[in-house]
């Protein structure tokens, strides 16, 4: 102490520091325990995560999902423009034939095999902007976290959206007389009683079938 | 690139000083102005425009602006744009495209917003989308917006031409590439532009199209006796030269997108031909094959069995671990084990019977792949019983003429010298056996430089495209046939003569020695043309009882002492069995064992006495060790099953049937081995390390070739016939499995002979026959087409239906036929 | 009285195995392994806002010997590998590791001969974490995931029976060499 005060002595610039010397030393935690203390009346900014979730951004970038038509059929036509466009080469599409008999998206080709490998992903959203026919969005889902490699690739069938209500099963044909254009100009709006008279054919038991014919109920009343 | 019209040879051609984009250059008289401007580095576009196939003028995408001096000397330009691709180079031509001249770059936006008027915008689902000449020129030379606000005309999509092809004439500008090579490459016109103006279409003769009444076409279209539509040999090739996506694979649709694909240059393996390919590949799984561009050998062609039969490299039933018989006495059935314990069962196996095995290596492995047999056969197993030749036919008298006449003969006649050359062909049918060799014939042909003589029981559908001359000989007479002939082809001797004789010529008691003699009697050169990508190599390799590598005579001791020299260890000196006398000798209980690699039972000249006699060596305490891509008939054979690698999966050189090497490197690293790879580990195993074996061509005494008379032609009797037969390009081969669409583009399987012959039958109006032989019978449709009198012709193997392998007889013996 | 489950019974039944896990999961000590920018979000997860603190692992040990818990946080460098083993073997057993982000779990977007395509390549995973970087929530997700894992993982004779079942399902999985698609 008596060292550092006699050259706190011989640098007159130190001494312009504040009280100066020996009090200034003593001083010094306070002041740092005064940030501390001050703190303490300051709100909590710990984030209660899991218990209490805080929404992400609205745009955040998290799990994909492929979306549907409102009449069922997937959007996705397994062209691979994202898989093109993907950075991480994260992304893997084999495209397949649309048959009369199995019809998954509007025209000639639909997305048979879809995954996204999640360990490769960077979430950057680029397969999003290459998708024509939006098929691929993300979403706010981040809770990813998984045991093996395999599991964080996920196939068709974890990415695809769910059905809604309305909606019918795939596969099923088009809406008669329409072509790919048109649904993507969003003129089909649910599905039709020929489509619904398909699948009570081809699959009776299928469960979406009694929303899809409410739904067209609905429709043909308004 | 090939200039379209290549100069005839030894004159010499006047150069043509032209002007393009300011660029003074020469090029030789006759160039067309698109390719004196890739000479100097400007591209201009195009579609229709391809530089082996005629000039069209199709497309128009490549109009410039043309200047030329009249008779003054004073430059005139064109009233309008000239597509450069029909347009010859004239001496003071000054050139300007689309780089210097608003007029053509005008013209040229004009032409790309004409194209695409009615084409669809569904670049994302068309298989062409990334490697599409036409997108990357919308890109380049496109309007950024259409100004088009009316209906496209559309079509019903895709039309299925074949089960192979698909037609999508929304996408079709109408080019012509197909039609043009069709009809000049392939000789297949099938395809054909039908209707006029706006609804102008690519199509094959449908009577519902064109609007005329009757099944059959008008035009000039041969109809092939499938009477399928679009049944070429050579489709394929229209798929990769279609500059939109107009032309698809079935096989290919919607599989991938060009831009994930990543592409290793090959080598085809189905044929001795060495057709360079590319394969296209993404993430482990090949998912196409394309013709490679080797302007020495097969051009920008490839014929569809090398297009598009390659899954049988990961077909279900290919072996992926060892396989080793359960239980302690090696009788139990066949369970998969480690490599270090099949390597160890069949090591201690091998090594107990050294001295009495013998190695039948089959003819598809590489140079390599032969050499380590080779190698293998005389060091380790220490014998000279080995024959590649794993066919019905093939016996001493073909030994001695490989050994005489290939082995180490290198680079003799090639590709080149077939362009240009009076062609005799020997029991060889080249659209069946050897596609790239077709090819270039009939390019010779066509270009009036090269005359082809067949000799075969009829001139076949290949040989007419051919414009070939038969040689009429029943099968069993070709030797008589040919030492009655003194001379061949069309031009007195201007041209170079060349013999090519197949592999079946071997099948003729005599027929490789009188063709010899023929051509030393015309001064013609000789090549020998096998039908497996290995044979060359083998025989190059010495695997045949009388010969060491580089065509080594085994008897020769000079020779055997290099080989000793080079290995470090002395090759036994007797020569060994052939392929009938190891079967024979295993039969017998001679030999205690066999080292199998990639035989065919069904290839062998009598399966079920070849199955008979791997079952008594093994029934005798002998020891079978098969080297296989995929199970087959010898697997439940054999004691120790050792998986080798399918070309894709590993590196290695196929010899052509000229003696090129054709390098091809792995597709995949997997942890398959090939066949010298596998040897070499057995080798070391047993504790004889294989040395290299390859070794530079004998200069030394070569094997004398027996002068072997031909025997009496068989002679029919009432009620029967000879039978000819060969294998067709697409049959029930192995090579061919899972593979659908290619498969429904093979031709039909009939029933051939003359009327006569059918009249002395009694045949007449016979809708099938029933051919018998000695193990079987085949029923099949009749067509009477004009073979040899006593003759019937049957495919060798369809799929669709049995063949003449049902018969178990071969080319030249006498067989039943009734109604 | 109605539901004895609401009552606190004043006492607790279970295994020794649930009280090892009990303790092993709430005071698990991550060892200080950044080693690129997913190495930020995983100190903003120790930090004030996310505070790992509230589960018992907020001290980050600078030596190896004193840490259970590896977040192998940032592309992992051929060069980095061998330091990373050894790291995580001078760790006292029992211990884990988090793969943390797209880099570490697969390689990421660095295909190329300077990054390990998956740290799982040299050190065993327990969990894995997609993100690119993975927002500290992510991680959070991911520790409570191992926590999960920690607290169920079987003990003396079951933990035999465990390994062998994994040993099993192990061998008949799909060789790496074979894999096709996305795992090629």
């Amino acid at each position: 102490m008596s060292e550092s005060s006699e050259r706190a002595g011989g640098q007159p610039e130190e001494k312009r520091r504040g009280l100066g010397g020996a009090i200034g030393d003593l001083l010094a935690p306070v002041a740092g325990f005064g940030v501390t203390f001050s703190n303490m009346f300051r709100p909590t900014v710990t984030e209660q995560y899991p218990y209490v979730r805080h929404p992400t951004a609205p745009r955040y970038h998290g799990r994909h999902q492929l979306n549907r038509y409102p009449d069922g059929l997937e959007k996705c036509i397994g062209c691979e423009l994202c898989a093109w466009a993907c950075p991480a080469d994260a992304i893997f599409v084999e495209g397949a034939d649309n048959t009369p008999e199995n019809q998954h998206s509007p025209g000639e080709r639909y997305g048979a095999v879809y995954q996204i490998n999640y360990l490769r992903c960077i979430f950057c959203g680029l397969c999003i902007e290459a998708c024509p026919t939006r098929a691929l969005t993300m979403g706010n889902d981040f809770e990813l976290a998984g045991p093996t490699r395999e599991g964080l690739i996920f196939t068709k069938e974890e990415l695809l959206a769910p059905l809604t209500q309305g909606m019918l099963g795939v596969p099923h044909p088009m809406v008669e007389g329409t072509t790919d254009r048109d649904y993507y100009r969003g003129e089909v709006t649910g599905p039709t009683a020929d489509q619904i008279a398909w699948v009570e054919r081809e699959r009776p038991e299928d469960p979406t079938l009694e929303g899809a014919r409410q739904a067209a109920a609905t429709k043909a009343v308004r | 690139m090939t200039t379209t019209q290549p100069a005839p040879t030894g004159q010499v051609v006047p150069l043509v000083e032209v002007t393009i984009d300011g660029v003074r250059t020469e090029v030789p008289k006759g160039t067309l102005v698109i390719r004196a401007a890739e000479d100097i580095g400007i591209a201009i576009p195009r579609f229709c425009d391809h530089p082996l196939l005629k000039p069209a003028g199709a497309c128009r995408q490549c109009l410039v602006e043309v200047a030329t001096p009249d008779r003054e000397g004073t430059l005139r330009t064109m009233p309008k744009p000239q597509a450069s691709c029909t347009l010859e180079v004239s001496p003071g031509m000054v050139v300007s495209t689309q780089l210097t001249s608003e007029v053509a770059d005008k013209a040229q936006h004009g032409v790309m917003e004409f194209l695409l008027i009615n084409h669809p915008l569904d670049c994302p689902i068309c298989d062409k989308g990334g490697e599409c000449p036409l997108q990357n020129q919308a890109m380049a030379h496109g309007r950024a917006t259409t100004r088009f606000v009316d209906v496209k005309r559309t079509y019903p999509k895709p039309l299925a031409i074949s089960t192979q092809i698909l037609l999508d004439r929304e996408r079709c500008i109408l080019c012509q590439r197909c039609t043009r090579f069709s009809d000049e490459i392939a000789g297949d016109p099938f395809i054909e532009l039908q209707m006029r103006g706006a609804r102008q279409q690519i199509g094959t003769f449908d009577s519902g199209v064109l609007g005329f009444a009757g099944d059959a076409p008008v035009g000039a279209a041969e109809l092939d006796d499938s009477g399928r539509p679009f049944a070429s040999y050579f489709s394929g090739n229209t798929i990769q030269i279609c500059p939109v996506g107009a032309l698809t694979s079935a096989a290919y649709r919607f599989r991938a997108r060009p831009f994930d694909l990543v592409s290793v240059p090959s080598i085809a393996e189905h044929d001795a031909c060495g057709a360079a390919i590319r394969i296209d590949h993404r993430r482990g799984v090949v998912l196409r094959r394309l013709a490679g561009d080797d302007p020495a050998v097969n051009e920008e062609w490839i014929s569809d069995k090398d297009r598009f039969a390659f899954r049988w490299q990961v077909a279900a039933d290919r072996l992926v671990a060892p396989l080793v018989r359960d239980g302690e006495d090696g009788s139990g059935p066949l369970v998969e084990t480690s490599w270090a314990d099949a390597l160890d069962v069949a090591a201690t196996l091998l090594a107990q019977r050294r001295g009495s095995l013998a190695a039948l290596p089959g003819g598809r492995g590489t140079l390599e792949d032969a050499l380590a047999w080779s190698a293998f056969t005389r060091v380790v197993l220490g014998t000279n019983d080995v024959d590649f030749r794993s066919r019905a036919y093939g016996g001493a008298e073909e030994a001695d003429h490989l050994a005489a006449r290939v082995a180490g003969s290198g680079l003799d006649v090639t590709y080149a010298d077939l362009d240009g050359a009076d062609v005799l062909l020997a029991g060889l049918e080249p659209e069946e056996e050897a596609a790239t060799i077709f090819l270039r014939l009939r390019k010779g042909v066509l270009a009036a430089r090269t005359h082809v003589t067949v000799l075969g029981p009829y001139l076949t559908r290949g040989s007419a495209k051919l414009r070939a001359t038969l040689l009429p000989a029943a099968p069993g007479t070709e030797a008589e046939v040919l030492e009655a002939t003194d001379t061949f082809g069309a031009s007195d001797g201007d041209r170079p003569r060349i013999v090519l004789v197949g592999e079946r010529l071997a099948a003729a008691p005599g027929g490789l020695t009188a063709a010899a003699a023929l051509a030393e009697r015309t001064g013609a050169r000789l090549a020998w043309v096998p039908r497996r990508a290995g044979d060359r190599a083998a025989v190059e390799a010495g695997l045949l009882p009388i010969l060491l590598p580089g065509g080594r005579p085994v008897a020769d001791e000079s020779a055997r002492a290099e080989v000793a020299a080079a290995w470090g260890v002395t090759p036994p000196a007797a020569p060994g069995r052939d392929l009938a006398g190891i079967l024979d000798a295993l039969r017998a209980g001679e030999l205690a064992g066999v080292v199998v690699g990639g035989v065919e039972l069904e290839d062998l000249p009598d399966p079920a006495a070849a199955l008979a006699a791997l079952e008594a060596v093994r029934a005798a305490g002998g020891v079978v060790v098969s080297l296989e891509v995929r199970r087959s008939a010898i697997t439940e054979l054999a004691d120790v099953v050792l998986p080798v690698a399918p070309p894709a999966e590993k590196a290695g050189t196929f010899l052509t049937w000229e003696g090129r090497p054709r390098a091809f490197a792995a597709v995949f690293d997997t942890a398959a081995l090939g066949d010298a790879a596998v040897l070499g580990l057995l080798a070391e195993e047993i504790g004889t390390p294989l040395p290299d074996a390859s070794m530079p061509a004998w200069r030394g005494q070569r094997v004398a070739a027996a002068r072997l008379d031909a025997p009496a032609p068989p002679e029919p009797g009432p009620g029967q016939a000879v039978l000819a037969t060969w294998r067709l390009l697409l049959d029930a081969g192995r090579g061919q499995d899972d593979e659908p669409h290619l498969a429904g583009t093979a031709r039909r399987a009939v029933a051939l002979m003359a009327e006569s012959t059918a009249r002395g039958l009694g045949l007449q109006g016979a809708a099938e026959v029933t051919v018998r032989g000695p193990r079987g019978s085949v029923t099949l449709p009749l067509v009477l087409a004009g073979v040899v009198d006593g003759v019937v012709w049957l495919p060798f193997s369809p799929r669709e239906r049995a063949g003449a392998a049902a018969l178990g007889a071969q080319s030249g013996d006498i067989v039943e036929v009734t109604a | 009285m109605v539901g004895i489950e609401e009552k606190a019974p004043g006492f607790a039944l279970g295994t020794i195995g649930d009280l090892v896990g009990l303790a092993r999961k709430a005071s698990m000590w991550p060892v200080t392994m950044g080693l690129a920018c997913c190495a930020i979000e995983m100190m903003a997860t120790g930090g004030a806002r996310f505070d790992i603190s509230r589960f018992g692992m907020e001290v980050f040990r600078a030596s190896p010997r004193h840490a259970d818990l590896m977040i192998v946080s940032g592309r992992l460098s051929q060069k980095m590998a061998p330091v990373v083993r050894q790291v995580y073997d001078q760790m006292s057993d029992p211990k884990w590791v988090i793969s943390m982000g797209a880099c570490a779990s697969s390689g990421g977007m660095f295909n190329n001969y300077a990054i390990v395509q998956g740290c799982d390549h040299i050190v065993p995973v327990d969990i894995y974490l997609p993100g690119c970087p993975p927002r500290p929530e992510m991680l959070l997700h991911a520790i409570l995931e191992l926590h999960k894992q920690v607290q169920s993982t079987p003990l003396g004779l079951n933990r035999e029976k465990a390994a062998r079942a994994a040993e099993a399902a192990a061998l008949a999985a799909v060789p790496t060499h074979a894999q096709k698609g996305l795992l090629a």
